[in-house]
């Protein structure tokens, strides 16, 4: 259960290599134990180069799509996890874990205490979860906080002395390098026994503890006979307490009003140190019946020093929080568009914002446009061929309000307008985007009453709520549009 | 040299990890490894900078020590650099000890015989229990960080080295017991306990002792490496996959030694110890315990699996990857005797709200989809490391699983395969669920096709297409109800974007022949179907080069030919070659022979005109299984060299002729006397088969010019023959002896060459007619003939007999083209021209009822005699 070695890149599109290695790390012990275990299926780790350009290949990220490529594009080579087989010098290199986000690629190759032919799955690869842990952890520290490129560059700088304590060779200690840097930071500090590794000092000030829920609601609506809207919400509960000892306990409860929403799929932080069977069971696969466990959902745990999510859940309510639809219809040379958006009166009509991003995929810049709308205004995007219909703070007293008007494009120019390979024709989408403060879906609440400390001192109890919108689509019902399975089951 | 200042280092270690081996090879790599062991003794540079040589030294050991003296030598001067530091706090002491560990477990210098490990080892074990070490080694403030990196590096080289620390054991356990630091002294106790269960278990030996004995092994006598060389220095896998782990030695032995009670107690006992603090540990150290312990305990007697129970629904709760996967470990290990029914039940629905929760990242989704299609079922049925739903998975589960176009490419495969396995049950069992999972298949397949299909997308899009509709293939297969539509849905793909048939030839190549072969004949129609000018011809040869067979010929050949007139440049012909060559692989002869002729005229280049000569010449010459030999893939590498040579090397190969009996006759038919040379007409009979007949003449005498030789692309026996024309060119007008020689494949692939019975060229066979005359001028133009024979020529009168017919029959008969003037049934003026350039004229007038006299005149006295036998001839054929 250990990492060869880990690397960082940048990718870079456009520049000659597409990318740099930004941070590697080889770890020669554990490639000592590869070479023995693998016999003779063994491939060594290559240098930063040969592994850039190989990885960029397999990830598609080169900027030479043009022809088809056996080794990359055959149907045959179907890749279903992030973990690779990269070909080097004539070698498969296996397994490699990788994956891209914010324009970093994040890799390690686990070690494999067998042969690798016949290829154990990867199910049964210890490194394989531990690689990704440690992958997630460098993820988060790089982008906890960080604003521009050069925090980004400092903490870059810092990997290596982290990597010495939370990956010394090659067996990850602990996934929160913040931790690593704090135990660096505090080495002179003795520690008392039976601190939890996860916890690098104690806190020393005022006792306090913070509870924020936020809420994400998501939504397909496709306002059609034979399928169904769906929508979803997802919670996070994210905490921070402040509290003097070494391990202070905690008991926070999350609680409904009688009509809310149950709290589903609920995934909880490893600090937490016994869950209710019906937290563990509820789970958003059955059909739902009114004896739904509906809390309250109590999560008792000891805190680690930093802000922490406690838990996730998902819930389904009985109605999304803003029905709309959306027609769209091409005449001739410009395109009718007419939409309705109703607010539900159960829904606290106080937004911090609320915005519909109407995009017109694979066609030109918008060069004319008319329209009427019954509130809130218009923004025009011409080059991006974007609307933006800003509806403010408040849904008027109706609670509906509608936009119509019609749009004409010009010539299509590659460069600049969106492709888009789903919106083509008709097939079109608007999205919603907006916020509510001090409000959340579920109806989900944590009563600052009912948080309980074991600790020294009474603490300020604190609780936030809001509600965020994400991947809120109304679809064009004049048209086909992209459904889920769970769509067609009415 | 002295010592390098910070900006030197900085500058030599930014070029060594730009490329290791290119400095090593270059001027300062020889010397890095010893500079920089002594430059971390300088007083010159900072800890900062020293803190990076140590760090390329984890890193790269095998580069700066490339032999296990090196590596001792290392890890000495890094042990003595470590002792001379003064005793005031530094950033050196952590790295120095990782330092020497490094390179002493990469070098392979750990052993009973290097100096380097005997100092190192008691340091190590001292440090880890905290003890005193004397002379103000260790600043207090050090202490704590010390003693875990201690653990870690005692940790690594028991892992390089499986039971180093068994004599520890009870020295550990007590550690963890006491003050040390939680997690590096737990995962240090575990490992030694794994591996010194497999190794004693492997002399038949129990723990003895080992857990309760808390005597340090460094009590001043040598370090006891007994443990390590029982395991003759085999590696033990600290989490081993578990279908290598079913099968392992190790741990069928370790199932077989039965453990005293006092044994199996302290066992339980420290395990117990170690579970119940597991909660101190960070998620990824938890995990690390649960593999080790897990594996440790599985199959060991009076060790119930159950001591993990209290620790489970705690671990299922949480969303931490690796938490999870230690769980399906345990449950891999233990099975039905950790995990109930209703236990692996919630195991799985914990794994596949895991594996969609939308409070999760993609990459573990898909982790957890795999796992989902991996899971250990207590009772699996399936063959044994195949994907499968598990059979708990049901479709009520599966629904939030299935994948839907607005999917990243990767989950929508790895949910494409769930909804095909889904699919594949479904077939057996009742109908009626709605929508159907088929149906919903379908239905994304096209969605997917329709992606592809766009003119603007990128290449990613074809391919997800392409690797979706062959994991339904490879799923699926033998279930015409999807595989049809999924045919006729590419076809159409293919009509609307040709551009990408790279992509429908790869995935015909990797098709089973159940979708291949249909495939290909709507395919080929797609594209033979598109005569004329069309912008994606280069795409449309490709796909016929692949797709054409003998099947649906004449319109293949007929898109070919209205395609040549459109191939301007290299690429196209090569391309249309291409399809030349594939249908004389496939067997197409007719009407090929016609195509690739045209095309070695027609072609503008001439590597075109070359091959497509090439291909003309292997079709006349050789027989089906000789072309496919001669076409097939040539084992040549396909080197820069021309294609041509390549197909050549496998053409001369198959060629190998043999002497054989002639299998064909010859005869001379009835000669033709159109056109300006005298043919002779050859009626060829075969005895057998025969194939690519090439018959070769040479003239006796050299009277005639040399005979081109004549083909037959094949002959049977029973089948009547075309008559084969032989021009002659005669040199002289005077008849000759042909030799002829076969040269032929038989039916069985051999090339054969025989010698023919001579064929003879009569004097009559050379007789070419004079142009006619325009109408009534015949007299005029015969006189004229005649008179300009003499002087030079020669003139004589001959009788010749007449049959019952008459002069008209003998006329009719023989003389018939030749006739200029006529005046049946009495008198007939016959004009011959002899090729070269000699003439023969005849006068037969005032016939009797039994003869003729006949008056002949020619400008060649030679021709005379010849004439004189002809005549006397005719009469005697009567």
């Amino acid at each position: 259960m250990a990492q060869r070695a880990v690397w960082l890149i940048s990718h870079e599109p456009g520049t000659p290599l597409c990318g740099t290695v930004r941070f590697s790390r080889r770890y020669p012990t554990v490639e000592k134990r590869a070479r023995v275990f693998n016999g003779a299926s063994y491939v060594p780790i290559p240098e930063d180069g040969p592994f850039l350009k190989a990885l960029l290949f397999e990830l598609r990220l080169l900027d030479d799509d043009k022809d088809f490529v056996e080794s990359r594009d055959s149907c045959s080579r179907i890749n279903k996890t992030s973990i690779y087989g990269l070909l080097i010098g004539g070698e498969e290199l296996w397994p490699v874990v990788a994956f891209l986000k914010n324009d970093i690629i994040y890799a390690c190759v686990p070690l494999v205490e067998q042969t690798l032919s016949p290829r154990p799955p990867l199910i049964s690869v210890s490194g394989v979860s531990q690689g990704f842990e440690f992958l997630f952890g460098i993820q988060d520290f790089l982008y906890s906080g960080q604003k521009n490129d050069s925090e980004l560059n400092t903490k870059l700088s810092q990997l290596p002395d982290l990597l010495l304590q939370a990956c010394p060779f090659g067996t990850l200690l602990d996934a929160n390098l913040q931790n690593s840097l704090d135990n660096t930071n505090f080495a002179s500090v003795t520690q008392p026994q039976k601190q939890p590794a996860w916890k690098t000092g104690t806190y020393k000030g005022k006792p306090q503890v913070s509870i924020s829920i936020t809420e994400k609601v998501k939504s397909m609506q496709y306002d059609k006979q034979g399928v169904a809207d769906t929508w979803q919400v997802v919670g996070t509960v994210t905490c921070k307490c402040d509290l003097e000892g070494i391990m202070p306990n905690v008991t926070i409860s999350l609680n409904l009003p009688t009509n809310g929403s149950p709290l589903q799929d609920i995934l909880v932080h490893p600090c937490v140190t016994s869950l209710d069977s019906a937290i563990l069971t509820s789970s958003s696969i059955d059909a739902m019946d009114d004896s739904a466990f509906s809390g309250p959902y109590k999560f008792p745990f000891t805190p680690p020093l930093e802000s922490f999510n406690l838990c996730y859940y998902t819930s389904q309510v009985p109605v999304p929080p803003i029905l709309g639809f959306y027609q769209m219809k091409e005449e001739e040379v410009q395109l009718r568009i007419t939409i309705n958006l109703k607010l539900h009166e159960s829904v606290k009509n106080n937004f911090e914002f609320c915005e519909a991003h109407i995009p017109f995929y694979n066609r030109g810049p918008i060069t004319h446009l008319e329209y009427k709308t019954s509130f809130g205004q218009l923004e025009v995007f011409r080059e991006k061929s974007l609307l933006i219909w800003i509806i403010g703070q408040k849904f008027p007293k109706s609670m509906e309000i509608s936009l119509s008007g019609t749009v004409t494009f010009g010539a299509k120019s590659h460069e600049k307008q969106p492709f888009d390979p789903i919106c083509i024709g008709e097939t079109a989408y608007l999205k919603l985007h907006f916020r509510i403060l001090d409000y959340t879906l579920t109806g989900c609440y944590a009563d600052q009453h009912s948080v309980q400390v074991f600790a020294s001192g009474k603490p300020k109890i604190s609780a936030y709520r809001k509600l965020i919108s994400s991947d809120y689509y109304i679809w064009n019902s004049k048209a086909p549009a992209p459904v889920t399975y769970g769509s067609l089951l009415l | 040299m002295g010592p390098l200042s910070r900006d030197a280092w900085a500058q030599r270690l930014g070029a060594f990890r730009a490329s290791p081996s290119a400095f090593m090879a270059g001027p300062e790599g020889e010397d890095l490894g010893r500079n920089l062991l002594g430059d971390l003794r300088s007083e010159k540079l900072s800890e900062q900078t020293k803190v990076s040589l140590l760090a390329l030294s984890l890193e790269y050991p095998a580069q700066l020590w490339p032999d296990v003296s090196a590596a001792e030598v290392a890890a000495t001067s890094l042990l003595d650099t470590l002792v001379l530091l003064p005793p005031r706090p530094s950033a050196l002491r952590r790295p120095l000890l990782l330092a020497a560990t490094t390179a002493l477990a990469a070098g392979g210098a750990l052993g009973p015989t290097s100096g380097a490990s005997c100092r190192l080892l008691p340091l190590l074990l001292g440090l880890a229990s905290g003890s005193d070490l004397g002379r103000g080694f260790v600043p207090a403030s050090e202490q704590r960080p010390l003693q875990a990196t201690a653990c870690e590096c005692l940790r690594e080289l028991e892992s390089c080295k499986p039971g180093l620390l068994g004599g520890s054991l009870g020295l550990l356990r007590g550690l963890l017991g006491q003050e040390g630091p939680v997690q590096p002294l737990s995962l240090l106790l575990a490992l030694v306990l794994r591996n010194t269960l497999v190794l004693q278990s492997r002399v038949g030996a129990g723990l003895g002792g080992l857990l309760t004995d808390k005597v340090s092994p460094t009590g001043g006598g040598p370090w006891d490496w007994t443990l390590v060389e029982k395991g003759d220095g085999r590696l033990q896998p600290q989490a081993p996959s578990w279908p290598a782990a079913e099968e392992g030695e190790g741990e069928r032995s370790l199932t077989a030694r039965e453990h005293s009670p006092e044994e199996a107690r302290e066992l339980r006992a420290a395990v117990i110890q170690l579970l119940d603090t597991s909660y101190l540990l960070t998620p990824v150290a938890q995990a690390q315990l649960l593999w080790l312990l897990g594996w440790a305990l599985r199959g060991l007697q009076g060790q119930p699996p159950a001591l993990f129970k209290p620790q489970l629904v705690r671990l299922l709760g949480t969303a931490q990857m690796t938490l999870l996967h230690a769980v399906l470990a345990l449950k891999a290990a233990f099975g039905e005797a950790l995990f109930t029914a209703q236990d692996e039940a919630l195991l799985l629905r914990r794994l596949t709200l895991a594996a969609q929760h939308p409070a999760l990242p993609l990459p573990t989704h898909l982790f957890y989809l795999h796992c989902l299609l991996s899971f250990p079922e207590n009772w699996p049925l399936g063959p044994e490391g195949e994907e499968a739903a598990p059979l708990l998975l049901g479709p009520q589960l599966c629904r939030g699983l299935l994948p839907s176009l607005l999917h990243d490419p990767m989950a929508l495969l790895a949910r494409l395969h769930l909804l095909c396995l889904l699919c594949a049950e479904d077939e057996e069992e009742e109908k009626g669920q709605l929508p159907s999972p088929r149906h919903y298949l379908e239905e994304l397949l096209a969605g997917l096709r329709q992606q592809a299909a766009l003119d603007e997308g990128p290449r990613a899009l074809a391919t997800v297409c392409f690797q979706a509709s062959y994991l339904v293939t490879r799923c699926l297969a033998g279930q015409p109800i999807v595989l049809t539509p999924l045919i006729h849905g590419l076809a159409q793909l293919y009509r609307v974007r040709p551009m990408l048939a790279s992509h429908f030839v790869d995935f015909l190549d990797q098709v089973d022949s159940e979708l291949r072969e249909p495939l290909k004949v709507v395919l080929q129609q797609e594209v033979v179907s598109r005569l004329g000018r069309d912008e994606a011809l280069c795409w449309h040869l490709k796909m016929l080069a692949k797709v054409a067979d003998g099947d649906a010929q004449s319109a293949t050949l007929n898109f070919l030919q209205a395609a040549a007139a459109h191939c301007t440049n290299w690429d196209l012909q090569q391309g249309l070659l291409r399809v030349c060559r594939a249908l004389l692989r496939a067997g197409v002869r007719g009407g090929l022979v016609d195509l690739l002729q045209v095309l070695a005229r027609q072609l503008e280049d001439p590597d075109g005109r070359d091959h497509a000569r090439l291909y003309y010449i292997l079709l006349a010459h050789l027989a089906g299984p000789k072309l496919g030999v001669a076409l097939g893939p040539s084992l040549a590498p396909p080197a820069l060299a021309s294609s041509l040579v390549a197909e050549n090397q496998g053409f001369v190969a198959a060629l190998m002729v043999q002497e054989a009996p002639a299998l064909v006759r010859l005869s001379v038919g009835s000669h033709g006397v159109k056109g300006p040379l005298p043919v002779l007409k050859l009626q060829p009979e075969a005895l057998e088969p025969i194939y690519s007949l090439e018959l070769r003449f040479h003239v006796e005498g050299q009277l005639y010019a040399p005979l081109e030789a004549v083909h037959v692309p094949c002959l049977c026996p029973g089948r009547p023959a075309r008559p084969l024309l032989l021009p002659l060119q005669p040199r002289c007008p005077a008849p000759a002896r042909l030799d002829v020689h076969a040269l032929y494949t038989t039916s069985t692939g051999l090339t054969c060459h025989a010698h023919l019975p001579p064929l003879f060229v009569n004097f009559a066979d050379l007789f070419l007619p004079f142009p006619q005359p325009p109408g009534g001028a015949g007299l005029g133009f015969f006189e004229e003939l005649w008179d300009s024979c003499l002087p030079e020529g020669a003139e004589s009168r001959v009788w010749c007999s007449l049959g019952p017919q008459g002069l008209e029959g003998l006329v009719s008969r023989h003389l018939e083209p030749f006739v200029v003037v006529a005046q049946p049934p009495t008198s007939y003026y016959v004009a011959i021209h002899l090729p070269p350039n000699s003439k023969l004229l005849l006068r037969l007038e005032a016939a009797l009822a039994d003869g003729v006299p006949v008056a002949l005149r020619t400008d060649d006295w030679a021709v005379l005699p010849l004439a004189g036998d002809y005549l006397r001839g005719l009469a005697a054929a009567l």
